[in-house]
């Protein structure tokens, strides 16, 4: 019975060793998402030849890509964010407004923030022809919230 | 072969019985203490001292119920800050936890020492506050600043069992010195909103499955109260 009761003991202990939550592993703050569509058929997705895109004052996140999607973080210390997509030679800037909401996650990943009432403030018009906004939170990474047709 | 099992167990009982009988002329009557035991936790004040945002102390008692049984109880608080890579919190609150030592070492006559298995039921009421986070953001191109939002969680609870395995040793007369290991698993906890309890005053940090452990090293004076023979 005694034997029984340490052998329990020891058992238990080795569990707790098999666990770790000292390593983020879970999601945290989402990135924007967005997917360049063809404007003449919008359902296939175009490559934007030369991307280069950057927020206001930062420097270029992607410089001289082809890319049809990309992933774009947002400013978290203010409830705007100023973009500018330059395709080749021509530029145009998007003004995205959001809410801003700090979401516990967990032990080692801490807080992530999500974005509510996302929407596109302005935009100018030249070469992005239309846009599409999926989803107006932004919690996850999983799908594209932006399409923009060019 | 029926009949025979039935004299062998009748059988059985004189033998048994003339034993008793022997032994009663042969032992000594020793005299063992039954009392009730108060004492002290030394890790927690060593841990205050140690770091300055972390009080804690922790009184235990037990008091000798049966020839083996224990019945114990463990009466502490904690106010203690906790930092983590994207936050800082403090956990403040008491704790009670109640339950039975069951002795498994054998002892030469007239000592009092113990290898035991417990076993304890435990309740905390606690406070969280959160002191400061910084929203996590893979990649630095906008680069997050720290929030200190100073929000307090008021009221919370949590109730959880524990498997003890330790040890006591009669060092001077009537003064134990105790070691004790204990594992523990959450029964039940009243959460607070967007933020976890991931350490509580009593458990010790909460782990993912919701299991932790803590380690004491006990001081008790044991009162006596009643001598009994043996």
């Amino acid at each position: 019975m005694r034997k029984y009761l340490i052998l329990l003991f020891i058992l238990c202990f080795t569990f707790i060793n098999c666990e770790k939550d000292d390593i983020c592993i879970e999601t945290t703050t989402p990135k924007l998402i967005v997917v360049f569509y063809n404007n003449d058929i919008p359902a296939t997705k175009k490559a934007v030849t030369s991307l280069t895109v950057s927020a206001d004052t930062l420097g270029n996140l992607y410089e001289n890509k082809s890319l049809d999607s990309i992933a774009i973080p947002l400013d978290l210390t203010k409830n705007s964010t100023f973009y500018k997509f330059k395709s080749g030679t021509i530029t145009d800037s998007i003004n995205f407004t959001y809410d801003r909401k700090d979401v516990f996650v967990s032990r080692s990943c801490g807080y992530k923030t999500i974005f509510e009432n996302f929407k596109i403030e302005s935009r100018t018009a030249n070469w992005i022809k239309n846009d599409t906004l999926k989803n107006t939170t932004i919690d996850n990474e999983t799908a594209a919230h932006l399409s923009i047709f060019h | 072969m029926k009949q025979q099992l039935t004299l062998v167990f009748f059988i059985s009982f004189f033998v048994s019985a003339t034993i008793a009988a022997q032994q009663k002329a042969d032992t000594v009557t020793t005299k063992e203490i039954y009392g009730l035991r108060v004492g002290v936790d030394l890790i927690k004040p060593f841990i205050s001292f140690l770091e300055e945002d972390t009080k804690g102390l922790e009184l235990v008692g037990d008091i000798r119920i049966l020839n083996n049984y224990y019945a114990a109880v463990e009466l502490g608080f904690e106010d203690k800050v906790s930092k983590e890579d994207y936050m800082n919190y403090t956990t403040k609150g008491s704790y009670i936890k109640a339950g039975v030592n069951y002795n498994a070492y054998k002892n030469w006559v007239g000592m009092t020492n113990e290898i035991y298995i417990g076993m304890r039921y435990g309740f905390s009421i606690f406070n969280q506050t959160l002191n400061s986070y910084t929203p996590n953001v893979k990649g630095t191109y906008f680069i997050p600043t720290e929030v200190l939002p100073n929000t307090e969680f008021k009221d919370l609870s949590a109730h959880w069992g524990e498997l003890v395995f330790g040890m006591k040793a009669e060092t001077l007369k009537n003064l134990y010195l105790g070691f004790s290991f204990s594992f523990k698993k959450m029964i039940n906890t009243k959460e607070p909103e967007n933020f976890k309890n991931l350490y509580v005053p009593g458990f010790n940090r909460v782990y993912l499955n919701n299991t932790g452990f803590g380690i004491n090293y006990t001081l008790s004076y044991l009162i006596p109260i009643v001598k009994k023979e043996k």
